[in-house]
């Protein structure tokens, strides 16, 4: 797994700037680390996200995440 | 993944489409807005329009963060970028918005240190690493983006950062859509609404939509069969008379939003007495800037900025364009003067921008429409 590849996050292949376009991704939680997590993306890519908006998280679940933030926990796949 | 290749089935939206064309009277011709520029992106990336019928024309809204930056902030956060020994972080889009003389990317071609950043978390990293120089943090967006602002500074506050400041444009999305509503050249039918800026304020703040203007809205996701099972339900709205808030990306957003989301932005944050948006002017209580427990975090407050307003350029119809009475490729600039690599407009510089979308997916070629 690539290791955050954070600024090329701000312009991908398609020149979408997925922090200034209102974007948001859904990654899966892979560890937790006090208020932040270490999460995979669609493509494996791993982030540092913070968590302190999002109430109780575990390994396994998903987050919709916004400019490192998850704004929402979307819980566990079924 | 869950979310991402189930809402791309091109089966799926062949038959949705043929239930659009189905749902909307013949008769009648409906134009309706996609509030939000992550929609107009990825209608325009996945031809969506293509897939509607001829009297369903979607209308391109002013929720581009990039779009709607007046001239004279750009400048502003230029002259602080070239203040000595600065570290100026923003988001990737900025670097190539206009001001009136330069963009950020000729001022760090002439020696401004501007870093691009994913999140501002980033930039507070940048800050921490760099304890004897000041780190602003350019912010923009909408209530999408405004809490991880919020987070950053409380994390800086508690922190007891002193090299951290944060230039503050974030804006609100119910404003602009008052003022757009309250316009007396507006013919639209109905609203696509921003599904990540109601993950956070929730779909309840929408209601005033059809309560008082007697327009349908419904929340959507942002995958190509989101977006079209949006313009579905609101079809089905308008074909059946009704008129009110539907929410079609109930996965992810809830009526009351995230509250602990919006908890950090009331502590961190409070409404601007007005804000200058490109294009549709100056709006009351339409932007957030730093409360008073974090004023110290402000770095209007720390540095000098010129803080003069620019008017938008003569030739430039981006107002126009956001307030969807034209479409982009009537702006008598589109494709020639202005393009993504030398934007005019805002429009034409965030891939969200109504301009650039059309630009980047060939929509130049399509023939001028009465709008």
């Amino acid at each position: 797994m690539n290791e955050d590849a954070a600024p090329a996050q701000c312009a991908p292949g398609d020149q979408h700037c997925i922090t200034c376009g209102d974007a948001a991704s859904v990654m899966r939680v892979l560890e937790l680390d006090g208020d932040t997590a270490l999460c995979a993306d669609v493509g494996d890519v791993a982030h540092r996200v913070a968590i302190d908006l999002v109430g109780a998280v575990a390994a396994g679940d998903e987050l919709l995440v916004h400019a490192g933030v998850a704004i929402r926990g979307l819980g566990a796949p079924a | 993944m869950r979310y991402v290749e189930e809402f791309r089935d091109a089966e799926l939206g062949r038959a949705l489409a043929g239930e659009i064309a189905a749902a909307v009277d013949p008769g009648r011709r409906l134009k309706l807005m996609e509030i939000c520029g992550g929609h107009t992106h990825s209608i325009y990336k996945y031809s969506l329009d293509d897939l509607l019928p001829d009297n369903v024309e979607l209308v391109h809204g002013p929720g581009c963060p990039v779009c709607v930056i007046p001239m004279g902030r750009v400048d502003d956060g230029i002259a602080l970028a070239h203040t000595e020994g600065l570290i100026f972080t923003c988001f990737g889009d900025m670097l190539r918005v206009p001001g009136s003389e330069q963009t950020l990317l000729d001022a760090k071609a002439q020696g401004a240190d501007v870093r691009v950043v994913y999140s501002p978390l980033d930039a507070l990293r940048i800050a921490r690493e760099n304890p004897d120089r000041e780190v602003v943090f350019f912010a923009i967006g909408f209530e999408t983006t405004a809490p991880s602002t919020a987070l950053t500074l409380r994390r800086a506050k508690a922190e007891g950062m002193t090299n951290f400041t944060c230039m503050c444009n974030h804006v609100t999305i119910v404003p602009p859509l008052r003022a757009l509503l309250s316009s007396p050249d507006l013919r639209l039918d109905g609203f696509v609404g921003p599904g990540h800026v109601a993950t956070v304020v929730g779909t309840r703040c929408f209601e005033f939509i059809p309560a008082e203007y007697g327009r349908p809205i419904v929340v959507s996701g942002f995958e190509p069969l989101d977006i079209l099972q949006s313009i579905l339900m609101l079809c089905r709205q308008l074909h059946e008379g009704r008129c009110e808030v539907e929410n079609q990306y109930t996965r992810v957003v809830a009526a009351d939003g995230n509250p602990l989301a919006l908890a950090v932005m009331a502590e961190v944050f409070e409404l601007r007495p007005h804000f200058e948006w490109r294009g549709l002017g100056s709006i009351a209580h339409s932007a957030l800037g730093l409360s008073a427990a974090y004023r110290e975090f402000d770095a209007e407050r720390r540095f000098e900025v010129p803080g003069v307003s620019i008017a938008d350029p003569r030739a430039c119809e981006c107002g126009e364009v956001l307030k969807g009475v034209i479409k982009p490729w009537e702006c008598r600039v589109f494709g020639t003067a202005c393009t993504p690599e030398h934007a005019i407009g805002t429009c034409m510089v965030s891939p969200e921008g109504a301009c650039a979308a059309y630009y980047n997916y060939g929509r130049m070629r399509r023939p001028r429409e009465a709008v």
